[in-house]
């Protein structure tokens, strides 16, 4: 490089030989100050989750090995709390009832994915209107929900048993919350009834989000209409369905307030989910360490639950960057 | 001279992922004030690393890097520099009018009232053209436009440098013409150190008093136009550079009687005709590179050579001829039309007095 | 499966009507009927019908009158508004660093964050009661807010991240170089352009105190700041017997507002989660 200086003298820049080290300016890197502002923005974030979230919970399995009451001192019991749970009756009716609870979430995506398909059709009229109806489910506080079917249940004055009855579908008034049968179905319904729209606007804003040209290509092959849902809409929301699917399996475990209202985990554990008996444990027998050792069983059921479709979720994120 | 370097970057050295990956190993350049300089170079090769070294948006590994109008500014940060930088997708603030971007840097350091800052808006929106949209929304003008204000936001700083990032890149073939020629009108109007990246050896040839071409994180040459095409100093800019590219041959170069030849698959022609050959003689496997324009359809001859060609592309004023000689792919540069025909076995004439050598290494000779 | 009105065949006509009154109607028949039930004097509850023999504000002037119920509105709108409040100061500076900076760990805290959402909050409740009264925040509105924080921050700092992270490019650094620090730039440029999906968020992160029912039980008292969805599962199940009417003219009161709240900004929830769920 040093010739080509040589050969073409005269232009205005040279490869210039090193210069003496010069001393850094003062100023603070820009780097540095950037990197206090990333920290100063994270830290309020990584404080609240850390003391709300992640130490109380260390402090949970901490005391999940231990019996635990609400006054007195804990005191050491290692495994204990975990064989007396899985040796109990009432764990595999908590257990059992859990799984068909959470299968409200398919109810729901059944529901929301309906519901999506046919509002998201170009000829419908009043399209706000009827989107905003259909959220008022779950914009509700879920306690009002759940009083609004208290009373549409009730057996001695409420609609449905009223109607049921008139039309002879059941000959005399069922206590659907007490009714060892039917408690652990209705806390289901009510739950999918209620949730529903969240599934619903997800599952809507990713139909708007693929492209009209996709539908013309695939008309043009001369897809019929199944044809075309499933090569060109189910590809395109499979992830947003995912996402529902895993936040919601999630949520409707952890979420007790609907069961708590409608039957508070009765008759005897029949509609005791796992989040319903930590809380028995908890409150109503003051013991901690098995209302903890309850908790982390929900954990672990709820990632048991959620693994296939935070599998597939990953595998569609994995293709999505590769496009 | 160092009174009048606008822009000098020294011994250069940025690293990535805690040295794992080096986007400029040793980078240096010099630029007189006032003078426009083009970085060229294939994506990757560390000319938008450069470049942001220099407007303070990457932090260089040295402490001495970076000096505009002699001082050290390597460690100040990017609002101090003085500098203005435009960015290859514009990078207006989408919520702001077309008038509050191009003031927004005034605005930032209000060093003017509110009515001087408005006046110079004004003149430098009639500089570009855009007066007329100066209270729309960046979302309501075309690419070109916003390309324009972008400028406009730079040039109303009146700062010591303009670093240009491929600025045109996002626009269409006919726009991009369009304005590097109006960038170059107005980098000459206003007479500021200009640093342009491009990786469009065209914007560069046309563009650059001088160009930088840069490959792995160093420089390989820096010259005019017409030293970087016509005087390359190694395989990379020569082959970088032309359009059509450079037609590459491995060669030997052979001692018949005293008399120096040079032999390849497709020929074997006498070298006396380029200048300087004598030191060809110590090198047997040589590469010869010659420019498409350097080839030429002749009537036969002992220095010609054979072959057909096999595809012809008109461009309107000029016409490449690609052919085949044993096996070789060649391409030929022709002024206006061409009488051959596709599949006619033609003669070659190599003007090796303006071909390059290269050694294994892809020194020039 | 948007398509052109013309071409738009029977069949999908008929599956999409059909769909779409079969789900109405699901949802429309229960709040009909409360809606009309809250107009009925007390002594119809006790017959089925829709329209109220006599339409009769006695149960609205008892719940207000008598149960005071419009203060446990009051409380619920405040508990919201804390929420929102403090969620924005904590979420959105969050959010912002892991959308468009680079740090080292940010991927793993990234995702220590979202697991949070899958995390059952009821687990929560016993410690935080414990830790509530320690440091006296036991039965008090911060009290509550903070404890709203563990549902709202997982949520946000995945919605707003996605956001932020699709914004157009060297924004900041356009900012930077023409004046601005690190912090302006995220003040004068970033902030403004995120300011429907903060809006958005606020919206959701108001809702969570309004609707919460877990947390708002749990950590306050009768003479605390007890939130209406407390008072609500207590007229529900606690007394002897349940006056329905009443009890359904607090439904609407405390249900209708955050439906207003998500009918007002429907349009941009729907933005919000159309950017990529993930």
């Amino acid at each position: 490089m040093a010739r080509q200086e040589a050969l073409h003298p005269g232009h205005p820049i040279d490869i210039s030989p090193a210069l003496p080290a010069a001393a850094a300016a003062s100023r603070p890197r820009p780097v540095a100050a950037e990197r206090w502002l990333i920290w100063l923005f994270l830290l309020p974030t990584v404080l609240f989750l850390v003391l709300l979230l992640w130490l109380p919970f260390l402090q949970g399995v901490w005391m999940s090995f231990h019996k635990w009451p609400f006054i007195g001192e804990p005191e050491w019991i290692g495994l204990q709390n975990y064989r007396d749970l899985f040796g109990a009756a009432y764990f595999w009716t908590t257990i059992r009832v859990t799984l068909l609870y959470s299968l409200s979430t398919a109810l729901q995506l059944a529901l929301a994915l309906a519901a999506a398909l046919a509002l998201n059709q170009s000829f419908i009229p009043l399209k706000s209107v009827w989107r905003g109806v259909m959220l008022m489910p779950y914009a509700m506080p879920p306690v009002v929900v759940g009083a609004i079917w208290m009373y549409l249940l009730d057996p001695d004055l409420g609609m449905v048993t009223h109607y049921l009855l008139s039309w002879g579908i059941i000959s005399k008034p069922i206590y659907w919350f007490s009714d060892p049968l039917w408690a652990k179905w209705i806390i289901m319904l009510v739950a999918s009834w209620t949730f529903w729209p969240f599934m619903f606007i997800i599952l809507l804003a990713a139909l708007q989000a693929i492209p009209e040209s996709y539908y013309e290509l695939a008309e043009v092959y001369g897809a019929n209409l199944w044809r075309r849902f499933r090569v060109v809409t189910l590809p395109h929301i499979r992830g947003a369905m995912l996402a529902a699917v895993i936040i919601r399996i999630a949520w409707n475990l952890a979420k007790i307030e609907q069961p708590f209202q409608l039957t508070g985990g009765g008759p005897g554990y029949e509609t005791s989910v796992l989040s319903i008996l930590t809380y028995r444990f908890a409150y109503l027998s003051g013991d901690f360490g098995m209302a903890f050792t309850v908790g982390l069983l929900l954990i672990l059921v709820t990632f048991v639950l959620i693994a296939p479709f935070l599998h597939g979720f990953q595998k569609q994120i994995k293709q999505a960057r590769r496009r | 001279m160092a009174e009048n370097i606008g822009i000098r970057v020294h011994n250069l050295r940025k690293t990535f992922q805690r040295g794992r990956v080096q986007a400029c190993r040793n980078v240096n350049l010099q630029l007189a004030e006032g003078a426009l300089m083009v970085l060229l170079g294939p994506s990757g090769c560390g000319k938008t690393t450069t470049l942001r070294c220099i407007a303070g948006l990457e932090q260089p590994d040295n402490d001495d890097a970076i000096w505009v109008k002699g001082r050290n500014i390597t460690r100040l940060q990017p609002k101090d520099r003085n500098l203005a930088f435009v960015f290859q997708d514009t990078a207006l603030f989408p919520h702001l009018s077309i008038r509050r971007n191009i003031s927004f840097g005034l605005d930032m350091h209000k060093t003017y009232g509110r009515s001087e800052r408005r006046r110079r808006v004004n003149e430098v929106a009639e500089l570009l053209h855009v007066e007329d949209l100066l209270e729309r929304k960046p979302h309501e003008v075309s690419g070109g436009q916003a390309q324009r204000v972008a400028l406009g936001r730079a040039i109303v700083m009146e700062p010591d440098a303009f670093l240009l990032d491929e600025p045109l890149a996002n626009l269409d073939a006919a726009l991009r013409v369009e304005m590097r020629t109006e960038i170059k009108r107005i980098q000459k109007h206003l007479g500021i150190t200009t640093i342009f990246v491009t990786h469009d050896q065209e914007e560069a040839l046309s563009l650059g008093d001088v160009i930088a071409v840069m490959r792995d994180g160093e420089v390989q040459q820096v010259g005019t136009s017409h030293e970087i095409y016509h005087y390359p100093v190694n395989f990379f800019v020569a082959t970088f550079i032309g359009s059509p590219p450079l037609n590459c041959l491995p060669c030997h170069v052979q001692t018949d009687n005293g008399a120096l030849n040079l032999a390849s698959q497709a020929f074997r022609l006498p070298l006396e005709a380029a200048g300087g050959t004598a030191s060809l003689r110590d090198h047997g496997e040589i590469m010869l590179g010659i420019r498409p324009e350097s080839i030429a359809i002749a009537p036969e001859r002992p220095d010609t050579v054979a072959a057909r060609v096999s595809l012809i592309e008109p461009l309107g004023s000029r016409t490449i001829v690609i052919l085949e000689a044993e096996g070789v792919e060649l391409r030929a540069l022709v002024q206006g039309e061409t009488s051959v025909r596709e599949g006619e076995a033609v003669h070659l004439r190599l003007d090796l007095g303006r071909a390059f050598f290269f050694d294994n290494a892809g020194n020039r000779l | 499966m948007a398509m052109h009105t013309r071409r738009a065949t029977l069949t999908p006509k008929v599956l999409s009507y059909s769909g779409l009154a079969v789900v109405l109607l699901i949802v429309l028949i229960p709040y009909g009927y409360i809606a009309l039930t809250a107009f009925k004097p007390a002594e119809e509850i006790f017959d089925v019908r829709w329209l109220p023999r006599v339409w009769s504000l006695d149960a609205w002037r008892y719940a207000i009158e008598f149960e005071q119920f419009h203060v446990y509105i009051y409380n619920s709108m405040i508990a919201g508004l804390g929420a929102a409040v403090l969620a924005l100061c904590v979420a959105v500076p969050g959010a912002y660093v892991f959308g468009r900076k680079q740090f080292r760990g940010k991927d793993v805290m990234f995702y220590i964050i979202v697991m949070a959402l899958l995390f059952p909050f009821v687990l929560l409740v016993v410690p935080f009661t414990i830790l509530w009264v320690k440091i006296g925040l036991y039965d008090t509105m911060p009290g509550l807010w903070l404890a709203y924080q563990v549902f709202i921050i997982p949520f946000a700092i995945w919605i707003l991240r996605a956001y932020f992270a699709e914004l157009p490019r060297f924004l900041e650094e356009c900012a930077m170089v023409y004046g601005c620090t690190a912090f302006k730039a995220f003040w004068r440029v970033m902030l403004p352009l995120a300011k429907p999906i903060i809006t958005s968020l606020m919206f959701l992160a108001f809702l969570v105190g309004w609707n919460d029912f877990l947390f708002s039980n749990m950590l306050t008292t009768g003479q605390g700041p007890r939130t209406a969805s407390v008072i609500i599962y207590v007229s529900a199940v606690g007394g002897e017997r349940v006056e329905w009417d009443v009890l359904m003219v607090m439904t609407l009161m405390a249900g209708i507002p955050p439906v207003l709240l998500y009918i007002l900004a429907q349009g941009q929830f729907l933005k919000t989660f159309a950017v990529r769920s993930y």
